[in-house]
């Protein structure tokens, strides 16, 4: 038979190492104890064929790819939207800020030229959009999320987050990175400039 | 019968078996230890626990496996260690079967935190390899648990 004290003793040195070694943590390493992420037992949870996408406008010019943020107008019912290479692209072109929601240690090895890292796995992540807020950023322009591309959720994870603290024009690559290297466009590595 | 059965629970065996398991989780839980949100990411993709309790998860399961390590491989507490080391594989197995059925393809997280990005088929291909491979190490907690099993009967 199992000595319970013995495993309940082994479950409290667990739970007490678990405690110090993640106060003594760096910020991307150190995790919330109670996690803020979506309900994760439903599948799948975002990437559902049904993903809204951002429509092209009319007015666009023939063979220009993208245009003015005014074709991205906040949709306040929904977190995200998806957009593809080519709009990014022409949004990146207008100055529109860019969030890298991979972790920092990805970040730092290539990230698309100028964005900004905000990793949804890491503690740093509510600061950062707290920061958002305080840099004065209009809740709702438009804000493009990427991560790593194909089944890659940490950019709709940040987009929802991004969300609930009101912001209401996320817009997520979903080529992400993969796809913006694969055609050649900027890439920066390191800490942002 | 009983050559097999001496087999089994010899000193020889037994000694390797519960170092093994022990080195095992030992080596599972020090890449955990050391990047808790990449494995707390990992214990997402499994989609089984409510998103509030996936942090807690990857918080405190990486140390029960280093605790459960250091009595295996350092000899004391086996036989509790052995249950906790059994129970969890049962946990792990679990997990990935329900997956498998799902055809929600995830990374194990085992080991190694930072898999890159693979095709669908070969990521559900591997899970079915995980599991056969923590039936075998299943084993081991059978042994040491037999073992410890003997002793008790003839200790003092």
């Amino acid at each position: 038979m199992v000595r319970l004290w013995q495993a309940a003793a082994v479950i409290g040195a667990a739970i007490f190492c678990a405690f110090l070694s993640n106060r003594a943590a760096g910020p991307e390493r150190r995790l919330p104890w109670v996690g803020d992420y979506p309900d994760a037992r439903t599948v799948p949870v975002l990437l559902s064929a049904a993903a809204p996408t951002a429509v092209p406008s009319a007015s666009r010019p023939p063979g220009v790819p993208g245009a003015s943020t005014n074709e991205y107008p906040p949709h306040p019912d929904r977190p995200w939207v998806a957009i593809s290479g080519d709009q990014a692209l022409s949004l990146q072109g207008q100055g529109i800020p860019f969030l890298d929601a991979r972790r920092t240690a990805v970040y730092l090895e290539g990230h698309i030229a100028g964005a900004r890292s905000l990793p949804i796995w890491e503690s740093t992540v509510d600061d950062g959009i707290k920061k958002l807020y305080e840099e004065g950023y209009d809740v709702n322009a438009p804000l493009v999320v990427y991560c790593s591309g194909g089944d890659c959720e940490d950019s709709h994870m940040l987009a929802e987050r991004l969300h609930r603290f009101g912001f209401n024009n996320a817009l997520v690559y979903t080529g992400g990175f993969p796809d913006w290297e694969k055609r050649g466009l900027p890439v920066e590595k390191g800490a942002p400039r | 019968m009983k050559s097999e059965r001496s087999w089994w629970r010899s000193p020889w065996l037994s000694i390797r078996a519960q170092i093994g398991l022990g080195a095992i989780f030992a080596a599972a839980a020090v890449p955990k230890i050391f990047d808790p949100p990449a494995f707390a990411h990992m214990i997402y993709n499994y989609r089984l626990l409510p998103g509030s309790a996936v942090n807690a998860a990857a918080l405190v399961l990486p140390w029960i496996e280093i605790w459960v390590g250091a009595a295996l491989i350092l000899g004391f507490w086996k036989r509790t260690a052995a249950w906790i080391s059994g129970a969890m594989l049962l946990l792990f197995v679990g997990a990935l079967t329900v997956n498998l059925v799902r055809g929600n393809p995830v990374n194990c997280g085992c080991f190694d935190l930072h898999a890159k990005d693979r095709p669908k088929a070969e990521l559900l291909a591997d899970m079915r390899w995980t599991i056969v491979r923590d039936a075998a190490i299943l084993l081991l907690v059978a042994q040491v648990l037999s073992v410890n099993r003997k002793e008790r009967r003839i200790g003092p």
